[in-house]
Parts: structure tokens; sequence; C-alpha cells
């Protein structure tokens, strides 16, 4: 078998620990892998990659911060900061109970940072002023914000609720169905949000509407999900292949969905789509990092199997390097320019 | 593949000892670590970073079964706990003394994640032994939490005298006639026969079962009993699953617990089975002794009509 991308063009290290999470900074040049002992790894294409000891315990979330940073979430109540240079600082602390979720838009001169702390949505400038604190009927299990960062969406028990950032009164827009919802996104031309579910199934609801969207018939639960640039797909993992459903021609209500990089009776547990292009990369539970190209339906192997479960996948804002972990503690990341 | 962390459920009404139990588990020498899932954390007076605050959370699954509710708080901090997995031996999960632990245990059945890298080990109860009675009539999961039980620690045995002691042990046996009794005064029972259980092993299943009661007792003061039969000849296999998924799917919410075990035809190993509500588990286990072989059953819930099960289950032996 010919080599894989990683071998090829890539970088990885032994991390150690689970990995939570991986993300780009804003710039695209660094990788914040989370980890499950609290420390975020700053990972880059050549060097050293330091570690800092960013949470006292768990990490639960990682996301871009506004600046070249990271902010992330822990069992230790804190919302954190992690620069470039190591330095750490907290956004927030909430006592003993857990920042499970976080999510950034923006930059440093203009942007928002979100947190969820139990029932709690709590939203923040970018200086890390709080602006406001938006109560759920139940645990936040998922927030997202919109393409425009106009709007937030959380998921808990029976549905979703999407709120405006900035509005004067805060009044959510309630989209419900019953069950536990466990993720959340929203179509990056703002038509839809969509859920993960408990039961190996994803729910949908267009905006424009309220008309319900379901997406059944995964074999293992649902969890990762990512949107092609125009929203015209919606990749998703909980297959032993890359789902991908339609959102075009009144989709995916009644039209099967693409299935891409199968492997047979391995489940794929995490799906990033490319920023720019339709190529979308998929992490597998047997430790499998693979490419699918939509149109042409080809299929790249990025990493072998090993390693453990892929628990992290990310691209970088430019689409030239695709950053992934594992479970197991293997990190990587693959260059993907022409050459 | 890792081993299956376990996982301990802990109920019992508020005041019962509860969290001196706890207490007990976390601070004693015994060379485990635990993380521990509680509601609040109130009185426990332990500084242990793998002490987890949880606000119960309940939902129904939407797969058409009845009293599929799963603790979905409890989905989420696992899951992250999981992921240190290297840091524990076991979880205790601790429930509030209102709760029903039938959702906590359907929780680990349910979820295809917690079900891959856990197993239920056990369900405790404490209760205790001056305020039994009054909680019996005054709250109804009280009865639950002893029927759902493996183990119910009487604690405070020291308030009452022995005729009273007697008399709460004996409430506790026809609720749940197969579950273990622990006595304590103050919590202190040995930390070894309360965790590591394994009392959802299958081959363990009715393992601590006293002789089977020919006559059941009568005090009629709750709602919720036990009933327990066994038959000689050896039972249908289809007959059986095609009676207890008809008894399930129209009495879930009244089985709480059921657990059996059965001689097939022509088959040198015992079946082993039990179930909580109508999420049942089943597998061979290990041979039969030496002897006569025979099948039996024990059903734990409300409004259980004996003779109709009886005939049920004599029904379900093949023919003679």
């Amino acid at each position: 078998m010919s080599q894989d991308l990683l071998a090829q063009r890539g970088v990885s290290h032994r991390l150690d620990a689970y990995v939570v999470g991986a993300t780009f900074n804003r710039s695209g040049t660094r990788v914040g892998f989370g980890l499950c002992d609290g420390c975020v790894v700053i990972g880059s294409q050549s060097g050293e990659w330091p570690r800092f000891e960013t949470h006292d315990g768990g990490l639960l979330a990682i996301t871009p911060d506004l600046a070249e940073g990271f902010l992330s979430g822990g069992d230790d109540g804190a919302l954190s900061r992690t620069g470039l240079d190591g330095t750490i600082s907290r956004v927030a602390q909430f006592g003993s109970k857990w920042v499970e979720q976080v999510a950034s838009y923006g930059d440093a001169a203009a942007g928002l940072i979100a947190c969820s702390v139990g029932k709690n949505l709590i939203l923040f400038d970018q200086g890390g002023q709080k602006l406001k604190e938006l109560p759920h009927p139940s645990t936040v299990t998922g927030i997202a914000f919109d393409a425009k960062g106009k709007r937030i969406a959380a998921s808990h028990y029976g549905g979703a609720s999407l709120w405006y950032a900035m509005a004067k009164t805060d009044n959510p827009r309630k989209l419900e169905w019953k069950g536990s919802h466990t993720g959340v996104t929203i179509h990056p031309g703002g038509e839809a949000v969509v859920t993960s579910m408990q039961e190996n199934a994803l729910h949908g609801w267009r905006l424009t509407d309220g008309q319900h969207m379901r997406m059944s018939g995964y074999p293992a639960k649902t969890g990762s999900l990512s949107w092609s640039r125009h929203g015209k797909w919606l990749a998703s993992s909980g297959a032993d292949a890359i789902v991908l459903w339609p959102f075009t021609g009144g989709g995916p209500m009644g039209k099967p969905p693409l299935e891409l990089a199968q492997i047979p009776d391995i489940v794929c547990t995490k799906v990033a789509f490319h920023p720019a292009h339709d190529i979308v990369a998929a992490g597998y539970a047997d430790g499998t990092v693979a490419m699918a190209d939509i149109g042409g339906e080809r299929v790249l192997r990025v990493k072998a199997p090993g390693d453990g479960e892929v628990s992290a996948l990310a691209w970088n804002p430019q689409g030239t390097l695709l950053a992934f972990g594992t479970e197991e503690g293997l990190a990587g990341i693959v260059d993907l320019t022409a050459r | 593949m890792p081993d299956l962390i376990p996982v301990t459920v802990l109920t019992g009404y508020l005041g019962a000892g509860k969290t001196t139990l706890l207490n007990r588990i976390l601070t004693e020498q015994h060379g485990k670590r635990y993380a521990v899932v509680i509601n609040e954390f109130g009185e426990l007076g332990v500084d242990n970073d793998l002490v987890v605050e949880s606000d119960e959370e309940v939902f129904e699954m939407n797969n058409g079964c009845a009293c599929c509710t799963v603790r979905g708080d409890l989905i989420r901090i696992i899951t992250a706990l999981l992921k240190r997995r290297g840091r524990f031996d076991g979880i205790i999960v601790e429930t509030t003394g209102l709760a029903n632990p039938a959702p906590v245990a359907q929780t680990f059945f349910i979820d295809e994640n917690l079900r891959a890298k856990t197993r239920l080990d056990a369900i405790v109860t404490v209760v205790d032994a001056l305020n039994l009675p009054r909680r019996l009539l005054d709250s109804p999961e009280a009865a639950a939490q002893i029927a759902f039980a493996d183990v119910v620690v009487v604690n405070k045995t020291d308030l009452v005298s022995a005729e009273e002691l007697a008399a709460v042990e004996a409430q506790v046996r026809e609720i749940n006639q197969i579950v273990t009794i622990l006595r304590s005064e103050r919590g202190d029972v040995p930390i070894d026969q309360i965790l590591g259980r394994g009392a959802f092993d299958l081959d363990r299943v009715l393992e601590f079962a006293p002789d089977f009661l020919t006559d059941d007792s009568h005090l009629h003061n709750v709602d919720i009993t036990s009933v327990s039969f066994s038959v000689k000849r050896p039972i249908d296999p289809a007959r059986f699953t095609k009676w207890i998924g008809a008894l399930f799917a129209e009495r879930a919410i009244d089985m709480l617990r059921t657990k059996g075990i059965l001689a097939y035809p022509g088959e040198d190993r015992r079946y082993a089975f039990q179930a909580v509500h109508e999420i049942a588990d089943g597998a061979f286990i290990g041979p039969w002794k030496e002897g006569p072989r025979e099948s039996k059953i024990v059903f734990i819930g409300r409004n259980l009509n004996r003779p109709q099960l009886r005939r049920g289950f004599e029904a379900c032996q093949v023919d003679e």
C-alpha cells in the first residue's frame, strides 16, 4: 500500500493524553490540541510543541481565541485563554461547575466569546466582559454561532434555542423536538439548525418555515457535524462512512444521503469539511484519517489505522493544513498545499 | 480491550446514612480511587477532584419503550470522565433520596458508549432501621429503591430493638426476596461487600438468592413485592421468549426487576438473564452441576399476579 499523507508530508507527536479537541488559531499557523489532563499543546509544522497546564483538572472543549491563541473550558470551572507564548489567563471562573462548551466569533477588535455552564449560555465581548447569561430548560450540550456572528444556537433536552446575540430583550426562538439533543450547528447561509441526538439520528429545523428535517439510519451515535462552504452539504459521523446530506432543492427531505470513504464496520467518529472546496476529511474508530472528494468520489488516506479512535479533526482557515488527534494521544498536522 | 469500569449506584432516602457511607468509601484506605457523581456537595466533607456535582436530568428515549428513561447528565459526565480513565478504578453515582433508580441503571444499558466502556456493578440502597417503616408508607420511592437494589444496607441498627430490626428486614425481604442485606450502625459495613459485587454479571445472577420461598410472606403494606418460581422440566426457548416479551410489553412499568436461570433442552450450560423494566440482557453461562436442573425466575414489581405468572412460567416448559 502506498504511504499515507502523514508519512509523506506531515508531522506527529505522542502527547500521552486523550486529545479532546483540536483547533487552528485565527491565522491558521498553529494548532491548539486540548488534552483530557487539562493541558493545551500548541502544535506547528516544525520545532517543539510546547505544553501548557491551562486547566487544573480536565479540559472539556477548545476553540480559537479572538486573538492568536486558544480558548478552552474545563472541569475546574474555568474559561481560559492560552496565548501562543504560553500566557494563561482566565476569562471567567464558575466555581465547581464544568465549562462544557466554548465558541468564538470575530477577532480581537470586534468579536464574541460564548461558553456553556450547566443550563446557561454565557456571552462575553472581545475583552472578556460578560454581556449576558441566557438560561435554558436543561443542560446545554452544544453551542454554535451562525456564519455572521449574529445568532447563537444551544442544544438541550427537547430541542434547541436560537438567540440573537445582541438583542435588547432575550427571547429565543424555540426549536422543539422530543428527545435529548447532544450537539448543534447552524447552516452557513442561516437556512437551518441541525442537532445530533442520543438516538443515532440528526434533527433539523428549516428556519424559514419551521419544517422538521429528520435524518436517521445511523448505526452509531452521531456527534460530529460539518457544513460545506456554502451549506450545500452537511457531513456527519455515526456510520461506517462519511454521511453527507444534501441541503439543496428542498433537501435533505426525501433525498438519500451520499456515503463516502466507507471502511466496512469501522465507525466514522469525526468529520471536517474543507473551508473552500468540496472535500471532506474524516477520522474513524480504528485511527484512520481519510479525505474524500465529493465530485470525483476519490478517497485519499491521510493516516493509517492505529493509535486509538480519532477524537479531533480540524482544517486551518486557508484549507492548507489538516490536524488530527486520537484517544491514545497521537496528534498530527498534515500539509496539503500543492507541491 | 481494557477492563470495563465498574459503576455502583448508591441510593437511599434523605437521612438514611448515604452520605456517611460515601464519606467512608472515599476516605478509607482500600487502595482504590473512585470518581463520584453526586447530586449536591452538601455534607460531603471530602476534598476530591473526582467528585462531580450534577443535576439529575431524566429524559425519555424516542424508541417506543414506555419506561426507557435515562439520565442524560450521567451520559455527559461519565463520557467526559472516561477520557481520563487511568485516574480512577470505579465510579459511584449517588442519587437523591427522591430518585427512582431505574433511569440510572438503564443509562448504562442504553447508551452505547457507556455500555462499551463501563459495567453496572450493583445498586446499593441505604435505609435506616428506625425510619424505614414510616418511609415505606409516605414515599413510593423508598420501596422502589429497595426493589431495584442488589444490596440493602440497614443502617442505624443501634436505634432499634432486635424485634424491630427483624421486622424491618422482613419488610425489605418482602419487597425484594433476592437482595443481600447488610447491617450497620454508622455506615460501617465492609467496603468490599458493597463495591465490586458484579451483581449485574449474568454469571452471578441469583448467586446470592436464598432458598426460594415456597410461601411468600404477606405483610401487604407496600405495593411492591417479589415472587419466585422454579420448574423441573426444561424451558422451551421460543415459548419463554414469547411469554416474557409479551409480559414486558404489557407490564413494563410494573415489572421492576427480573432475574432468571433457565435450563434449555439439550443444553449443558445454564441460560441466565436479568432485566431492569423491559431492558433485558441474557447469555449462556457455566455448566449445570450434577443433579436435577431446575429453572428459576424471580419477579420484583407492582401488582404481580402470582397465579398468572406461575402458570405463564410453567407453560414455558417443554411438553411432557
